[in-house]
């Protein structure tokens, strides 16, 4: 096997070490490609699918999990490309709470700006959210959840047990009614949780925040 | 496998993994909690907390709905309402379609409506155990007798080379017999040519398809079979070790394989010298936790490396990267069980068993409205029409109104598709595909629109949950399909349809999302009377 590979990204192209996924491969490019799940600093495990690409196969492939090919062809933007990303992020707003306690604080929601990004306004899907399922978790005192703003993109886990190796999180439960827990499921403030704050700060959504920061609201700056 | 088999006789033994019995394992062998919650609650065999000392587990899957009706699960618990001691719960498909309505009481494969379930749990009268089908498993057997088993490996690894047992298997057309159809020869090649270790064969035998019970029957009836075309495998790539991967609910399947792997064993066909050539293989049984996600291939993968059963993202494939890192052969009970006779037979031989160009013979399980649900062994090639004729004919007098001809995953076919033969590219061409062999024939005067609901249900409630697509889309097509059949269709249903099925099939990781909507998609394409329901703008 040869050591570097060349890919071609929306008409441009690339050489990279082999093994390199078609999002690292796009970055060398300048060009971004939608993430939820993937941070630079993880372990890609192309949960959120936000990252598909069009490679010319049967099916998309999630750019952060797909190694590059020699002369593969790739875009990013393609109209299919772009119709799939806006149905999942279709699926993901209906179950988000509006407001978003992220967004309503630091401003920094992740899922409502790509939303923004893709025109999608409303969903045609209703909350799956079923009473006896839990919503709020305030036992911690550093940290709020919010299990409905969860997309379980995995990245507090990753963070807690890879990054931190605290090795609290993990998904429970399974299919529609999967949600992150703490140890054997008990409430974050009662779990071996250090309140290290790394699953708040890489929470991509309002369903870790950053308990201090509640009631904080950012003002909208005018733009010239 | 160690941390899973851990949990699986601590659940044997208390009926539940508690708290305390994981907190107490988790100082023992140092894990995390996370971890253990994390499998207690994806594996359906694990519960929190005791149930009641006897379980009655009612099948809800197509074939058992079509025969006894939607509410048959919550018929059963009222007709057990003070009956001390029984629990019930409704599961997916048991592989006990030929006995629909069917239900497992214990270990035990039980048959009948809700009164005679309730008089076998009350004791009042004995339990309706289930008859065997049809089965002609025999038909692929190539030894007349015990002592002539295990002929076609010996004379292999005497006389053979592994690079003339891939030439046979890629000659002789055979595909993978799970549901994928993925080339055998081609699988073998790519594991032997792949660098690497630990190298291990792997018998995918968590059979869960709705409809499909073949593998079942070959597993308690010819299970010598398996373990001959898996130790030829492990020599053909170079592994040692063996992994059978068996649905929890195969119990007497399990019995027949123990008592073949000691046979074996006793006859030197496993161990640290085969046959006496020197080349060492053994094999050992892994029951599973459950679900149906575990059939996939890196599902499983994940299950045995004692993770939650999600499917990896591939490239790379199990061929290359497997279980530990390293090349798995991984191949489906039938198929492992059609080798010895491929080799018997020879190249010509084989093709020569299939009709007009099509090559071999293929177990179907045929189930719904048939005189004669069971396992059939039928030349490739041949018309379904013919299949059902073998099944005993379409029952009660129904004519045939529809047909799936490969399990959940692959679309209905109206009757006037019946013509089409047994095999994967023509019935793809159709527009369904073989899948698994499991043909579920559906009469006239059943509702179709139900039976599809049911499949598109049966695949969101074995989502594992993993992607975005899979586990938000095809919970919310259920919702909106459920409002659809009370006759509450929304505006543009059928349009939304067309787009989820789309994302789900270019988005999902694994072939359970990517199909999830297939059974009600194809009532779009080929059932206008079932289709009109779904319009609202034509209600």
């Amino acid at each position: 096997m040869s050591d570097s590979v060349s890919v071609t990204i929306d008409g441009r192209s690339v050489t990279v070490p082999a093994g390199t996924s078609l999002w690292d491969a796009a970055r060398e490019l300048g060009i971004d490609i939608p993430v939820l799940c993937h941070s630079p600093r993880m372990r890609p495990v192309g949960v959120c699918r936000m990252c598909v690409v069009d490679t010319g196969a049967r099916n998309l492939q999630a750019a952060c999990v797909r190694p590059c090919e020699e002369g593969m062809e790739v875009r990013t933007d393609s109209d299919r490309v772009v119709r799939n990303r806006r149905m999942l992020l279709e699926l993901l707003m209906a179950d988000y709470p509006d407001p978003s306690a992220r967004e309503a604080s630091t401003g920094d929601d992740e899922l409502l700006a790509l939303a923004r990004a893709y025109g999608v306004t409303s969903s045609r899907f209703e909350g799956s959210r079923t009473p006896e399922a839990p919503r709020r978790d305030a036992s911690s005192p550093v940290i709020a959840v919010d299990h409905q703003a969860c997309i379980l993109c995995d990245r507090c886990i990753r963070g807690c047990n890879e990054l931190q190796h605290n090795h609290v999180m993990t998904r429970s439960g399974k299919g529609a009614t999967t949600r992150i827990a703490f140890d054997l499921d008990v409430p974050m403030g009662e779990s071996t949780c250090v309140s290290c704050g790394e699953c708040q700060a890489v929470c991509p959504t309002g369903a870790l925040t950053n308990r201090a920061l509640e009631g904080l609201h950012l003002v909208e700056e005018e733009t010239p | 496998m160690e941390l899973l088999n851990r949990l699986m006789a601590l659940q044997h033994r208390h009926g539940a993994l508690t708290d305390e019995s994981l907190n107490a394992l988790a100082r023992e062998w140092r894990l995390p909690l996370h971890r253990l919650q994390g499998l207690r609650s994806f594996y359906p065999a694990f519960r929190s907390e005791p149930g009641a000392p006897r379980k009655l587990s009612v099948c809800r899957d197509v074939a058992c709905r079509m025969r006894a009706g939607p509410r048959f699960a919550d018929e059963v618990a009222e007709a057990l309402q003070g009956v001390g001691g029984v629990e019930v719960e409704a599961v997916s498909c048991l592989g006990l379609c030929h006995a629909a309505p069917a239900a497992l009481a214990g270990e035990l494969p039980v048959s009948g409506g809700a009164g005679m379930l309730r008089d076998g749990m009350a004791g009042d009268r004995p339990l309706p155990l289930v008859a065997e089908p049809p089965a002609e498993t025999s038909a692929v057997d190539p030894y007349a007798g015990a002592d002539q088993r295990f002929g076609t490996l010996e004379r292999a690894l005497s006389e053979g080379s592994p690079e003339a047992v891939i030439e046979t298997l890629e000659a002789s057309g055979l595909r993978g017999m799970g549901g994928a159809g993925f080339p055998t020869g081609r699988k073998w090649r790519f594991t032997r040519a792949a660098g690497g270790t630990p190298r291990t064969v792997v018998c995918n035998a968590d059979e869960s398809e709705p409809g499909t019970f073949k593998d079942r029957l070959l597993l308690e009836r010819v299970p010598h079979l398996i373990i001959e075309a898996m130790v030829l495998g492990g020599w053909v790539i170079g592994a040692s070790r063996g992994i059978i991967y068996l649905r929890h609910e195969y119990e007497p399947a399990r019995r027949a394989l123990e008592e073949a792997v000691e046979r074996a064993r006793e006859r030197g066909v496993l161990g640290d010298s085969v046959l006496g050539s020197g080349f060492a293989f053994d094999l050992e049984i892994f029951v599973s936790p459950g679900g149906y996600i575990m059939g996939e291939e890196t599902a499983l993968l994940e299950g045995l490396e004692d993770k939650r059963g999600e499917p990896r993202n591939k490239p790379p494939f199990p061929t290359q990267v497997g279980y530990d890192g390293g090349p798995t052969l991984m191949n489906n009970v039938e198929t492992f069980a059609l080798i010895p006779r491929i080799l018997q037979d020879g190249v010509e031989g084989w093709q020569a068993r299939g009709r007009e160009g099509f090559s071999g013979v293929k177990f179907l399980s045929v189930s719904g409205d048939v005189a004669a649900p069971g396992v059939y062994c039928v030349p490739a090639g041949m018309p379904i029409t013919e299949v059902i004729e073998r099944a005993g004919g379409m029952a009660g007098g129904r004519a045939l109104y529809a047909f799936s001809p490969g399990g959940a995953s692959t679309p209905f076919l109206p009757a006037d598709r019946a013509g089409t033969p047994v095999d994967f590219d023509a019935l793809a061409r159709a527009g369904s595909g073989l899948g698994s062999g499991a043909l579920f024939v559906v009469g006239q005067g059943r509702d179709l629109l139900d039976l599809a609901i049911q499949q598109v249900r049966f695949f969101s409630r074995e989502s594992c949950g993993k992607c975005v697509p899979c586990r938000t889309g095809s919970a919310q097509a259920v919702r909106k399909l459920e409002a659809a059949q009370e006759g509450r269709p929304e505006a543009g249903l059928t349009r939304l349809l067309e787009e989820l099925d789309e994302t789900l099939a270019q988005t999902s990781i694994c072939g359970l999302g990517q199909v999830a909507l297939a059974p009600v998609m194809s009532l779009l394409r080929h059932f206008p009377d079932e289709a009109a329901r779904l319009r609202a703008e034509e209600a």
